[in-house]
């Protein structure tokens, strides 16, 4: 007698899901502000990921030169300054001040923006994780390579990075995973990336649970993915060593 | 010394300071073409400082180091085209661990030198087979013991075809069992004619292979001479201290 109630409530509350999810999802091709939130997303955090990744190694090597040699001593203040700003302030209000107070005055794509303030931002975490893996690398590598007659640069490049980018793989990746869920704010300048997505689903349906959850469930995919990719490569690169 | 030979380095009046450290104090010396010269001393006298002055991996902060006629110090000199020249060892190797032994030895000669990928890989199997690690071409340094890891260090230097070779105490990191394949290999350099300067605590090999020895204390030169004035009559109490406990 129970197991007929049960199923009885169980296949109500199964119609009572599907009708919400087909009212989230289906109706009004809803489902494609979460597929397109998710391309805005994507773009927002690749974007800045090649500009956090570039200024961060721009900014690690002034640093470390200046650590190494004393040289450099105006471009590492200026450095300074900027990764004491960067450090300092959320991530909200850089974006917020990129967009109201520098870019949108001049017209420039709401993406754009977000890619720039999402990549400086990047950038000084990025610096400081290189800085500390070319640290890392014992002096005596150094040595080898100017003794040989490779310049500064030269050995940095052939003999410093290859080995400092291999200790701090783990560190930036974790960078980028928390990169991509950074982009989440964006809905503050007015982008439609993935959260917002499923937000405006919300305001439509007045239902939360849905589409939060699927949007929470896509941002886990994408990390989880993310991860496995850089543990591939990781392995790649320490097998590289025997 | 020898007059007649070509000098090839010739330090005149060497300084270096390390803050309050006088590490290096008014060091002058001439090294011909050819000639093995051995650098002894207590620790502390500054002999690694000087060794590491002759290719400015440490500034001096004094003085000048002509090598070819050129003087090293001059603002001008691009150092690293003269680095070319001057093969240094290290104690702790300090191979490139993210390269393979047969990458390690030709990376300079191929992105220095612009010898192709071909003409660098024969040069340096020459060279490994002259070390007998031929068959260690295509290992890691992870995967080499520390005797076979200094002589790839030696093969590395010797690969840019240098011409003065430098060391740095280079059997002090090795198992006792290994300080002898690594003195063959250098002593085989010196019968070939290879100018070098050896800082090492190996006194049998500087009585051997020496045509010089300098011993050092406090950052200064207190004798030279050919081994045998050296080890068997020194003239200072310094020398002769630490003679009686090295010997």
């Amino acid at each position: 007698m129970n197991a007929a109630i049960y199923a009885a409530n169980f296949s109500e509350w199964l119609e009572k899901y599907k009708g919400r999810f087909i009212n989230d999802f289906i109706t009004d091709n809803r489902w494609k502000y979460l597929w397109n939130g998710l391309g805005v997303t994507l773009k927002i955090t690749f974007g800045a990921l090649i500009i956090g990744v570039i200024l961060g190694f721009l900014v690690a090597a002034i640093r470390s030169t200046h650590d190494k040699t004393g040289k450099l001593r105006i471009l590492n203040f200026i450095c300074q300054i900027y990764l004491t700003v960067i450090r300092g302030t959320p991530v909200v209000v850089q974006l917020l001040i990129t967009y109201f107070v520098i870019l949108a005055p001049l017209g420039v794509d709401e993406i754009i923006v977000a890619i720039c303030a999402f990549g400086i931002n990047s950038g000084a975490y990025v610096a400081e994780i290189v800085r500390a893996g070319i640290m890392s690398i014992d002096n005596g590598q150094f040595e080898a390579g100017r003794s040989l007659g490779f310049n500064y640069a030269q050995t940095m490049w052939y003999i410093i990075l290859p080995q400092a980018f291999k200790n701090i793989l783990p560190a930036l990746c974790n960078e980028f995973i928390v990169l991509l869920k950074e982009t989440s704010v964006s809905g503050y300048v007015a982008l439609q990336d993935l959260t917002k997505g499923g937000d405006i689903i919300r305001g439509r349906t007045f239902d939360a649970f849905m589409p939060l959850i699927a949007v929470a469930l896509i941002y886990l995919v994408l990390v989880m993915i993310l991860t496995k990719l850089v543990s591939l490569l990781e392995r790649k690169l320490r097998s590289s060593e025997h | 010394m020898n007059i007649d030979k070509e000098s090839l380095i010739e330090v005149n009046n060497l300084e270096k300071h390390f803050g309050d450290l006088h590490a290096i104090n008014g060091v002058s010396t001439k090294i011909s073409k050819g000639e093995v010269v051995v650098i002894i001393g207590p620790s502390g006298s500054g002999k690694s400082t000087f060794l590491r002055s002759l290719n400015l991996l440490e500034a001096p902060t004094g003085g000048e180091i002509i090598f070819e006629g050129v003087n090293m110090m001059d603002k001008s000199v691009d150092i690293n085209k003269h680095r070319q020249k001057m093969g240094m060892v290290f104690q702790h190797f300090h191979l490139f661990p993210h390269m393979t032994v047969l990458r390690n030895i030709t990376i300079a000669p191929i992105k220095l030198l612009k010898l192709s990928k071909e003409d660098a890989e024969e040069r340096a199997m020459k060279l490994l087979n002259k070390v007998g690690l031929a068959d260690r071409a295509n290992a890691y340094p992870s995967q080499l013991s520390g005797g076979q890891k200094q002589r790839i260090a030696i093969v590395r230097a010797l690969c840019m075809q240098p011409d003065v070779m430098l060391f740095d105490e280079p059997t002090s990191a090795l198992d006792p069992e290994m300080v002898g394949e690594v003195l063959d290999v250098m002593k085989s350099l010196a019968k070939e004619g290879m100018t070098m300067v050896v800082v090492t605590h190996e006194m049998g090999f500087a009585r051997e292979v020496a045509d010089r020895v300098i011993f050092m204390a406090e950052g200064k030169i207190l004798e030279t001479g050919t081994p045998e004035e050296i080890f068997t009559a020194p003239k200072t109490d310094k020398a002769k201290q630490f003679l009686a406990s090295v010997l």
